[in-house]
């Protein structure tokens, strides 16, 4: 009885701390153009233009965050724009002026149509730093002001407003299923959680049973 | 008695010839097989399906090739999958074709390291990896040096039957299936430390449950045991050798026992270089097993001595003849033990025994004042050992937070009273098993002693850190032993209460730990 008792306070605490976290909120995020922002990977005058080869941001996005240096002074207004082959612009957002360097964050437009490069534009007069990542000169890498350059800078897209665990689980079914051997698709994580409850469930019955 | 139905149908078919021999032998080694696994009592074959399930629900969580090293190890045992043969070495690629466009698509090298990058989250960024899957690179690469490729070939070659019994040539759906197999390790390991406990503490019968899952739900080994990485079955050597050592030491040395124990000795040292460290401790539990069969007769403890060492050494020695002979690797261990302790840095310096023996003593230990050397800014017991398997997950990016740690290490302290309260009430039944557990210390110090003067080297050669708390998991038993001491602490009453609650609190951990790779990678 005692180890029924136990074990039972035991499983629900533990699912109702799982509950408990999954419904706190915060900002999720949408994707990223796979840089991540370890170093200050350009520097673009004050009115000057960054450009780099980049798909547009996932369907579901909001915002862009960059991780921008500013040398002591305000971050100037920044002007983040996608553009296709063509040149149409499928999404764009702008920061007017203000704040100090750090991650910075950039309201974008939803995305229409595929992109194929991505456009910074930089307000004032002061130059920016901005966070990305350093390689060899490649075809796609960051265009300032016209030279092409090596790196690229990091693009951080995040979805509207504060969510819970809960109510991203049908993005993350789609996302558990991405990336991995063909057969696995959005059905998979419902599948792994059964299959756990079904491991709590044997786990609990073969304590009962030896430990009684 | 699977057997007789079996050899009736081997006549059936092919009548007494050699096939139909050897199909008899097949399924009467099937038959021993499945005997074998019906002495094995009920809630130890729960444990070995429950770890296995929960392995492998790791395994699909954590996406391909976040697994520390996975990259490496997966593409070992691709060249030999491929080939038919270890790695050559050299200063080649060392990924396969087929490897390094998957890991492109995958942006692994973006994700890696860096937490807040999540790989494939759309359907569009998964155009590239439907791009590789369709242009079908080669799947041989040059077998390039990594630091995985001096290993002997034991794991990878075992890996290499998934590889192949894979319904799909893709590489990720390769991957899946080599995964399953790490899985099967791990529960393997599981059942291992269900055997171990019940060999030890037959009395207790409780206790072999409650070690078992303790184990099974270990966060750290469940993520490691989700990817292709060889320390799965150097988990698996090491276990199997401490319970064939406890059982022998209970039940006496005979042929049997000594050929079994040369077996697994010899799967440990093939299947990863490490295990070496344990060799001094094993060679002394050997000759204490001999000690104790004197009675018997002196020729006959000498022969069982001989036995045991010989069919250990011989498949390491072949393997060593191999590597020279025929696979030209360098040197009879592939450059695996000249690697981890040359003591002539890459900058020409020369590591000195003095600051061998400083490292390995802070790395477990507090500092002395008369070490001259300061190896660690933050103590390494908390920071490596204690933090790292509670979860330093990934590529070592991602971890709970701080109070996790913090809150751990306070239950640590009352799980250690408690299991030195056992210690004390249960001190008569210890000095029956001092010897073999003094046999399995010296195990424990050589493998510690092997990490510290392979990191030193590693740190002063690269600037990293070398050591993981996985490196410790070769003693696995003695952690399910802690847990199981632990437990009784509070008598013999509570003792299952306080089992089943431990449980379901690594149950919890390792929930947890799950969800955080969700979110790292997913969310």
């Amino acid at each position: 009885m005692r180890l029924r008792v136990v074990l039972g306070v035991a499983v629900v605490a533990a699912v109702s701390a799982l509950a408990l976290d999954m419904s706190g909120t915060a900002p999720r995020t949408a994707g990223s153009d796979h840089n991540s922002p370890v170093v200050f990977s350009a520097v673009i005058p004050g009115g000057g233009t960054l450009c780099q080869a980049d798909s547009a941001p996932p369907s579901d996005t909001a915002t862009a965050v960059l991780m921008v240096g500013t040398y002591g002074y305000a971050v100037p207004e920044l002007g983040l724009t996608f553009l296709d082959a063509t040149g149409h612009v499928v999404s764009s957002g702008r920061r007017p002026a203000g704040g100090g360097q750090g991650d910075v964050t950039i309201p974008l437009s939803r995305a229409r149509g595929e992109a194929s490069r991505a456009c910074l534009h930089v307000g004032g007069v002061r130059r920016l730093a901005v966070g990305g990542e350093e390689g060899a000169v490649n075809s796609g890498d960051e265009i300032i002001n016209g030279a092409l350059q090596g790196g690229r800078i990091s693009l951080s897209y995040y979805r509207p407003g504060r969510e819970s665990w809960w109510q991203l689980l049908p993005t993350l079914s789609r996302r558990f299923g991405l990336g991995k051997a063909s057969f696995f698709g959005s059905w998979t994580l419902a599948a792994m959680a059964l299959l756990l409850v079904g491991v709590w469930v044997a786990t609990i019955r073969l304590l009962l049973r030896e430990l009684a | 008695m699977n057997v007789p139905v079996a050899g009736a149908s081997g006549s059936a078919l092919g009548g007494a010839g050699p096939l139909a021999g050897a199909g008899a032998g097949v399924s009467e080694a099937w038959g021993r097989v499945l005997a074998g696994a019906r002495r094995i009592p009920r809630a130890g074959r729960i444990c070995f399906l429950i770890a296995f399930v929960n392995a492998a629900i790791w395994g699909v969580v954590v996406p391909p090739f976040q697994v520390p090293d996975e990259v490496i190890h997966f593409a070992y045992a691709q060249y030999l999958a491929e080939t038919g043969k270890p790695p050559p070495q050299g200063p080649l690629p060392q990924y396969s074709p087929e490897e390094q466009e998957t890991l492109s698509a995958l942006s692994f090298f973006s994700v890696i390291g860096h937490p807040q990058m999540h790989g494939i989250l759309t359907a569009s960024e998964e155009a590239p990896l439907r791009a590789v899957r369709a242009a079908h690179p080669s799947p041989v690469g040059p077998g390039g040096s990594s630091s995985v490729t001096n290993q002997p070939p034991l794991y990878y070659a075992l890996e290499a039957v998934p590889y192949w019994l894979s319904p799909s040539h893709e590489l990720l759906t390769r991957l899946a299936f080599m995964r399953l197999l790490s899985a099967l390790m791990a529960a393997c390991t599981v059942l291992v430390v269900f055997m171990f406990l019940r060999e030890l503490l037959p009395g207790w019968r409780w206790a072999w449950t409650v070690g078992a899952l303790a184990v099974a739900f270990q966060p750290t080994f469940d993520f490691i045991s989700s990817g292709v990485q060889g320390d799965n079955l150097l988990f698996l050597t090491s276990a199997l050798t401490i319970l064939m050592l406890m059982r022998t030491y209970r039940r006496g040395l005979n042929t049997r026992r000594a050929v079994l124990l040369g077996v697994v000795i010899a799967a440990g040292v093939l299947s990863k270089l490490t295990f070496i460290a344990l060799l001094p401790g094993i060679a002394l539990a050997l000759l204490l097993l001999a000690w104790r069969a004197l009675p018997e007769g002196r020729a006959r403890a000498l022969r069982l001595l001989a036995v045991s060492a010989s069919v250990a050494a011989a498949p390491v020695l072949l393997y060593a003849l191999l590597n020279i002979t025929v696979w030209h690797r360098g040197s009879p261990t592939a450059g695996g033990v000249a690697g981890a302790t040359n003591s002539t840095l890459a900058s020409g310096n020369v590591v000195t025994l003095k600051e061998s023996l400083d490292y390995i003593w802070e790395l477990y230990l507090p500092r002395l004042s008369f070490m001259n050397h300061t190896f660690f800014s933050k103590d390494p017991v908390w920071e490596i050992w204690f933090n790292g398997s509670i979860g330093h997950f990934g590529w070592l990016d991602y971890s709970f937070p701080a109070w996790v740690y913090s809150d751990a290490r306070d239950l640590f302290y009352v799980l250690a009273a408690l299991a030195a309260l056992t210690l004390v009430r249960v001190r008569a039944g210890i000095a029956r098993m001092l010897p073999i557990f003094v046999c399995f210390g010296v195990m424990a110090l050589g493998l510690l002693g092997a990490i510290g003067y392979a990191g030193l080297r590693y740190r002063l050669n690269t600037g990293d850190q070398f050591e993981q708390a996985r490196y410790l998991f070769p003693l696995l038993s003695f952690y399910a032993l802690f847990i199981v001491l632990a437990a009784r602490g509070l008598g013999r009453r509570w003792a299952p209460v306080l089992g089943g609650a431990l449980v379901v609190l690594a149950m919890a951990h390792g929930l947890f730990a799950e969800t955080l790779t969700i979110s790292r990678y997913y969310g």
